[in-house]
């Protein structure tokens, strides 16, 4: 790059040495503040006697090891069938497409929590189908680990979805029309834009790997015996943050080991792509269109209606949403509020940190990532402690502590490295040779990044900031504990009034709190989005 | 030529600088003003978190239902006009709870009152020092059981553990009478209780163990696994499996069973063991924290909170809690604190078992 010496750092170094500290403060720090934690004895010297437990019996292998399955099955049956949806939204002709997107974005709305609720009232032994058939066939399959792994994967399917489908807008038309020349679609599909799109695909199911492994909420009600389950005893049962924290480190182990994996198996198929203006590859469906219609519809009954359905009725009268929309105005109000500036503020520092990395070396790229992968599979709970033992301080850090901007740092602790490693695809495809000849013609780094490099991620960003709004809005696990006093966020606040309601009630307050977050999304979607690509 | 636009560059990258800064500054100046405008809105800015003991507002962390606390606090709000700051959570399924948060802010306390809604949470921070003594004159009239001779904590409005059946599925004289009918093979798989590691079936277990011996209270809960007990996430939980018939009975709370009652369910429940080791009774409890903000709001907010006026209300509520007072009239279908011998009485004793008894019971119910 054309770089001649300064004695002032340029502008770009300090932006993303501003990121890169941003991102140690907000995302590493209370981490590392806990693994401190968890290196103290009970007479508060250095003590390795939380490690030493760990792993050794049995039972905690077979914990782990159920907790591993869960995870590879929940990103295997996800991607299988995220995957082909994003790419038949990005590459064939059909009709109502932005509804169809956005009613496959609904499952990632339901909190996973009440989708295994709604699949028990439809499949468990006194559920719809036990009574309509006579007999109960699906109990005993509900309440088992394929069961769990088939709510989550249902749940998590449309993240790989939303990557694919910005990955496969991103492939180089032109490659795809050389290849086009030689050989025929099903080919260059094949031999061209799905290698190219792999690794975002790899992205994302590893991604969903780490999320069904943090999960406990589900294989709970499932009755799966998971590690996860480890970490939340030692807050919630023996209040042991140290041994918590310990027991959080074989998880991480696991994301590590799969992140490795993943790496070894993708690679990194670096093809740099100038501006999208069209896809060479439209795949013309012919006779295929009835069989891509039918796996839409199984796809949307089985994750979309069926679940939605059976907690309308468990609902009953509407009279309970709007009772239930009455008294939430300010946490709804709140929660829109703070994931609106949370998802913002996430993007904004991911673009940096996702920039940053792909213009390092390439073995500081796969540390990058991996340390990514690992900070997200991090336990909220331990992410929330930790923050509450480095902001709750005297001075600026206690006046956030003590408003609802932690609720952001905590949205920010979070999400930050899993939208860095989702739009780190988005930025490697955009050549390097664009920004050199911005430069060269005498913009500055400033007025390339903003106008070059950012409006050819445009797509990648949009569907981050979906996935961040969307994560942040359900957020629970830290804002519970770092939420100060007074109205908090609608989860918050459903998740602290259903305890002791019927079902029915907490039907309806699902069913509002989908309701709630979908339509800022199809507003969105309706206005935004969808412009380039086929229609 | 060189020289020429190295000058560029730098003149450039300081036209940067002023722009960072620029935006440094207006970044820090939202923040500052996001901040005083909750101090504006009056929510604990904590600032001079140990000094104003005397301010007009007072903060409480509830782990009772919101449902049942939300309504005492706003009366106590009307009635003083002093502001509460509350944050609600509930122990009822895996949350990590209020009692870690206050562990967490212990450098540096930011509520004045805990009150919770069952007794080993309490006892947990009382012996990581959150808490700090209070004799509050409401506490008399307030059986001595239900008191910590140290006052770091007082009891008051009480829950109970309870057997849940399926009236369409047990009959009445067929419904278990004692905790130990559930190991009785004609329930083979017909039993469901919460995870024993959590909420108030923590209570439960931890002053089992305390009241009946380390023994049979691992016999009893081998034999429970052999009948193949379900083990869910919460005591809501196990209510709904009754209530849809997945399971005959199962062990939960008062205020649980209460709700499907209310809801017209097909459930009832039983004081289980009022002849042999006595009933679970779970009084709620409050305490002062230890260094509060506002001390003395928090005194008059637990005194307000130990009354017999609030012990009415609870009992009035759908959480239909068992007055401790003498003279408070009870709740309708649940039976009066004389009329039963209670189970536990060291409550100290029973929490003391927690940790311990967590662990026991993992490999003996595979959890």
């Amino acid at each position: 790059m054309l770089r001649l010496p300064s004695a002032l750092p340029s502008a770009r170094a300090i932006t993303l040495g501003v990121a890169v500290a941003l991102f140690l403060l907000l995302c590493v720090l209370p981490i590392i503040y806990m693994l401190g934690v968890s290196f103290v004895g009970g007479d508060g010297s250095f003590s390795v006697g939380n490690y030493r437990q760990l792993l050794i019996d049995a039972r905690q292998r077979e914990l782990l090891l159920t907790s591993t399955l869960l995870g590879a099955g929940t990103a295997l049956l996800a991607t299988s069938v995220g995957a082909p949806l994003g790419l038949l939204l990005a590459r064939t002709r059909l009709p109502l497409k932005r509804m169809l997107r956005i009613a496959f974005i609904i499952p990632l709305v339901v909190p996973p929590y009440v989708s295994a609720l709604a699949w028990i009232l439809m499949t468990g032994s006194t559920g719809f189908v036990a009574s309509w058939l006579g007999c109960d066939l699906l109990s005993a399959w509900t309440y088992s680990l394929t069961g769990a792994i088939i709510v989550l994967g249902t749940s998590f399917f449309p993240l790989s979805m939303l990557a694919t489908e910005a990955a496969a807008w991103r492939v180089n038309g032109r490659l795809e029309e050389a290849g086009l020349l030689v050989a025929s679609p099903g080919r260059v599909l094949w031999r061209i834009t799905l290698p190219l799109i792999a690794p975002t695909v790899a992205a994302a199911a590893l991604i969903i790997f780490v999320l069904a492994l943090a999960e406990f909420g589900v294989p709970g009600l499932l009755r799966v015996r998971v590690f996860t389950t480890e970490v939340f005893t030692a807050f919630s049962a023996l209040y042991d943050f140290g041994a918590a924290t310990a027991l959080a480190v074989p998880l991480l182990a696991v994301a590590l080991i799969v992140g490795i994996l993943a790496k070894l198996i993708t690679g990194e198929r670096l093809l740099a792509t100038r501006r999208n203006l069209y896809p060479g590859l439209v795949l013309r469906l012919g006779r295929w269109r009835a069989v891509v219609l039918c796996f839409f519809t199984i796809i949307l009954a089985a994750s979309v209606i069926l679940p939605l359905s059976a907690l309308a009725i468990e609902a009953g009268q509407l009279e309970r949403i709007i009772f239930a929309l009455g008294t939430s105005g300010d946490a709804i109000f709140n929660g829109l509020y703070l994931s609106t500036i949370g998802a913002t503020l996430t993007c904004a520092l991911a673009v940096l940190l996702g920039y940053g990395r792909a213009r390092s070396g390439a073995r500081l790229r796969g540390l990058v990532d991996l340390l990514l992968i690992v900070i997200f599979a991090v336990p909220s709970t331990v992410v929330g402690v930790g923050l509450i033992g480095l902001w709750n301080r005297p001075g600026l850090l206690g006046a956030i502590y003590t408003s609802q901007t932690i609720i952001v740092v905590a949205y920010l602790a979070r999400f930050v490295p899993v939208a860095a490693l989702m739009l780190a695809a988005s930025v490697r495809q955009i050549p390097v040779s664009v920004e050199e000849a911005a430069e060269v013609g005498g913009a500055n780094w400033w007025r390339t990044f903003t106008r070059i490099v950012l409006p050819q991620m445009r797509t990648g960003l949009a569907a981050v900031w979906v996935v961040s709004f969307i994560f942040c809005f359900g957020e629970l696990g830290a804002t519970l504990l770092v939420a100060p006093p007074g109205e908090s966020t609608l989860p918050v606040r459903v998740y602290t009034i259903i305890a002791n309601t019927p079902p029915s009630e907490v039907a309806a307050l699902a069913l509002l709190q989908v309701g709630i977050i979908l339509i800022p999304l199809a507003l969105l979607g309706f206005f935004t989005g969808g412009e380039r690509g086929v229609r | 030529m060189i020289q020429q636009q190295c000058l560029i560059q730098r003149l450039s990258d300081f036209k940067h600088h002023r722009r960072l800064a620029a935006l440094a500054l207006v970044l820090s100046l939202a923040l500052v003003a996001a901040c005083t405008d909750e101090r504006q809105t009056g929510i604990t800015t904590g600032n001079n978190a140990n000094t104003s003991g005397a301010a007009n507002e007072v903060t409480i962390y509830v782990s009772t239902d919101r449902v049942f606390s939300e309504p005492i606090l706003r009366a106590y709000e009307q009635k003083t006009g002093v502001r509460v700051n509350a944050v609600y959570d509930t122990e009822e399924t895996k949350s990590t709870g209020l009692a870690n948060k206050l562990l967490a802010e212990k450098n540096r306390p930011q509520a004045d009152v805990f009150w919770s809604n069952e007794p080993i949470r309490t006892l947990v921070l009382k012996k990581n020092v959150v808490l700090t003594p209070y004799d509050s004159p409401n506490a008399e009239g307030i059986p001595a059981t239900f008191q910590d001779p140290e006052n770091y904590w007082t009891g008051f409005s009480a829950r109970s553990r309870v057997i849940v059946y399926n009236t369409n599925l047990v009959k009445p004289e067929d419904a278990p009478k004692s905790i130990f009918d559930l190991t009785d093979p004609k329930l083979k798989g017909q039993v469901a209780i919460a995870d024993p590691r959590f909420g108030s079936s923590s209570f439960h277990v931890a002053a089992l163990y305390a009241a009946i011996g380390d023994e049979r209270a691992d016999e009893f809960f081998r034999k429970l696994k052999a009948n193949d007990v379900k083990i869910v996430p919460g005591n809501s939980v196990v209510r709904d499996m009754v209530a849809r018939g997945e399971v005959k009975v199962g062990l939960t709370d008062t205020d649980d069973v209460n709700v499907a009652l209310e809801d017209s369910q097909p459930v009832a429940m039983v004081f289980p063991d009022r002849e042999g080791i006595g009933v679970p009774v779970m009084p709620n409890m409050v305490s002062l924290i230890a260094n509060a903000p506002h001390p003395e709001a928090g005194k008059r907010l637990i005194d307000y909170l130990l009354s017999p006026e609030v012990e009415r209300m609870l009992a009035q509520s759908e959480a239909v809690q068992i007055p401790l007072h003498a003279g408070v009239e009870g709740p309708k279908n649940i039976p009066p604190l004389a009329s039963f011998k209670p189970m536990t009485l060291d409550y100290g004793k029973a929490a003391d078992r927690l940790e311990d008894v967590s662990r026991r019971l993992q490999p003996i119910l595979g959890l």
